[in-house]
């Protein structure tokens, strides 16, 4: 490839720059096998959550049908939904907001 | 309990049968292809439930390596139960595990539920048998997990 003849212009810069970081979600999903408290530990010892907050997510899964429980790049999310799918849970990505 | 390592009561049927359920696993994770099986589907769930084709490719790049991951977990738990009252420190009848075994047992305990679970048609209409003996090992898996997690976050001080 050859040089570029003419600079970019300015606002094309300016637009590459502000392309905004969308964050992605890893949502865990209710599923009538898991064990509560084992959801909890996964939650505690992956994530390095508190039990306090381990257990509120784990609650929400059961309760609401599936949690957010990390948010991030979508890469990120990616690499904790293949931990969670390691301990046997449901877990998706997605573009928060979704 | 001495401060680094868990210790649990196995009974040696227990062990033997968990041993046969061990060795079941590894046969269905080296003998059968993914999209063949619902429960190995079920331990490679969909990651883009939206994006048929960003999960198709997820699941090129990773299925095979996590599957991997199940096997070597298992084999960790294989040869605990083979260890199992082997030795003058380890008393019959009495599972010690140590830190680094934790999380393997505590992943493939997981799996073979959601195997059972997935044969048996847990989340089926109508429930299973409540006579399918499957059932009992079912639940008899859910309370030896529930054991070993209140054991390991006792040794985290939780």
């Amino acid at each position: 490839m050859s040089a570029p003849l003419l600079t970019p212009a300015v606002d094309e810069q300016l637009d590459l720059q502000a392309a905004p970081a969308v964050p992605w979600e890893l949502v865990v999903w209710d599923d009538p096998v898991s064990l509560m408290s084992y959801v909890v530990r996964v939650f505690r010892t992956y994530f390095g959550y508190p039990k306090d907050h381990a257990t509120r997510l784990m609650l929400a899964v059961h309760n609401e049908g599936h949690a957010v429980v990390a948010v991030g790049p979508r890469e990120t999310m990616e690499v904790h939904a293949q931990a969670m799918h390691d301990y046997g849970l449901w877990a998706t990505v997605r573009r928060a907001g979704e | 309990m001495t401060g680094s390592r868990i210790h649990l009561p196995m009974q040696s049927i227990e062990a033997q049968h968990l041993a046969e359920l061990v060795d079941q696993f590894l046969e269905l994770l080296r003998d059968t292809e993914i999209g063949e099986d619902a429960a190995l589907k079920r331990l490679t769930p969909v990651v883009y439930p939206e994006d048929p084709d960003a999960s198709a490719e997820f699941a090129d790049a990773t299925s095979a390596d996590l599957l991997d991951r199940r096997a070597a977990d298992a084999r960790v738990v294989q040869t605990g139960l083979v260890a199992l009252g082997e030795g003058p420190e380890t008393p019959q009848e009495e599972l010690s595990l140590a830190r680094s075994e934790i999380d393997p047992w505590l992943r493939t305990l997981a799996s073979l539920r959601l195997v059972i679970a997935s044969r048996l048609g847990i989340e089926d209409d109508p429930a299973p048998d409540p006579e399918d003996p499957r059932l009992g090992v079912y639940e008899w898996l859910g309370y030896r997990l529930d054991l070993l997690v209140e054991a390991a976050d006792e040794l985290d001080g939780v």
